[in-house]
């Protein structure tokens, strides 16, 4: 095998390769034989050194299907890495904006019939102003019982909502950690 | 010889010769295979793969006789590549070594 018989077969076997790629390589071993013969070698006995040309060919195609899978496996990456974000900002509506519009119900619930049993008897009076008949001295007890408990739900309420706030505030930290936990791998 | 372990010897050839100092490819293929039985060829997507992974760089440089050359150079990272390998090359050879020397002693 001579030179330009070298350098077809190798340039037949690197088609798949952009023009510049394989013009770079074809010039790597064009400059290889040169040296080669001035230095007193035959075309022969070089191409012989060389080895085949399609051994030589496989070699840098496996490094060319390396490179393919490296730069489309950091495309996924980025494609995982944007569905991740995705993937956490749904996780945060689920994980914080429920548990979030839970406790504010219980609180707000907790907080209005505190104050409606607190109220009760100016209520129950209105009631009977609109409607004497009505009026019943068990009812008016009752609701003034419901005074007191509606005064200690209140106070009640506000160690829950003081405590719940500071749990959710710890809650929505960790949260934070976890998603910036999450970005990190 | 396994092909792949010849392969991680050929890249350690390589590094360490253009340590030393700058060669263009036909210079470098000549030095390895004065030493070593391979396929001259296979050092050229050697260095193009070592080139890519940033363990290289080229450079064309005039020669006194008939057109520029290519030389390969060594860079810092390909430096601190080679000192790796170089030290999994000693603890393999070494391994080998000790191997070797057991297996002597029964003959």
């Amino acid at each position: 095998m001579n030179k330009e018989q070298f350098l077809h077969a190798l340039q037949q076997s690197l088609s798949k390769l952009s023009e510049e790629e394989r013009n770079d390589i074809l010039h790597d071993f064009k400059e290889h034989f040169d040296v080669g013969t001035s230095e007193g070698k035959t075309e022969e006995e070089i191409a012989q050194s060389l080895g085949s040309p399609g051994q030589i060919a496989k070699e840098l195609m496996a490094t060319y299907y390396l490179e393919k899978v490296n730069s489309s496996s950091s495309t996924s990456n980025i494609f995982k890495a944007v569905w991740a974000v995705i993937g956490l900002g749904f996780f945060n509506i689920v994980i914080v904006l429920g548990p979030f519009i839970g406790l504010v119900a219980v609180l707000v619930s907790g907080w209005a019939s505190g104050g409606a049993f607190a109220i009760s008897p100016v209520l129950y009076l209105l009631n009977i102003l609109i409607e004497p008949a009505s009026f019943s001295l068990f009812s008016l007890f009752f609701t003034i019982g419901l005074t007191g408990l509606g005064i200690l739900l209140l106070v009640g309420m506000f160690y829950a909502t003081r405590f719940i706030t500071k749990l959710f505030v710890r809650y929505l930290h960790y949260n934070v950690n976890l998603v910036k936990g999450g970005m990190k791998g | 010889m396994n092909i792949q372990f010849k392969k991680g010897a050929l890249e350690l050839c390589v590094l360490v010769l253009l340590n030393k100092q700058d060669h263009y490819g036909y210079e470098l293929v000549q030095r390895i295979s004065d030493q070593i039985a391979i396929s001259e060829g296979s050092v050229y997507p050697l260095l193009r793969r070592l080139k890519k992974e940033g363990y290289l760089t080229t450079y064309l440089q005039e020669s006194t006789e008939g057109p520029s050359r290519k030389y390969y150079q060594l860079t810092d990272m390909g430096r601190i590549h080679m000192h790796s390998l170089m030290k999994e090359w000693h603890h393999f050879a070494a391994g080998v070594q000790s191997i070797l020397k057991e297996g002597g002693q029964d003959e």
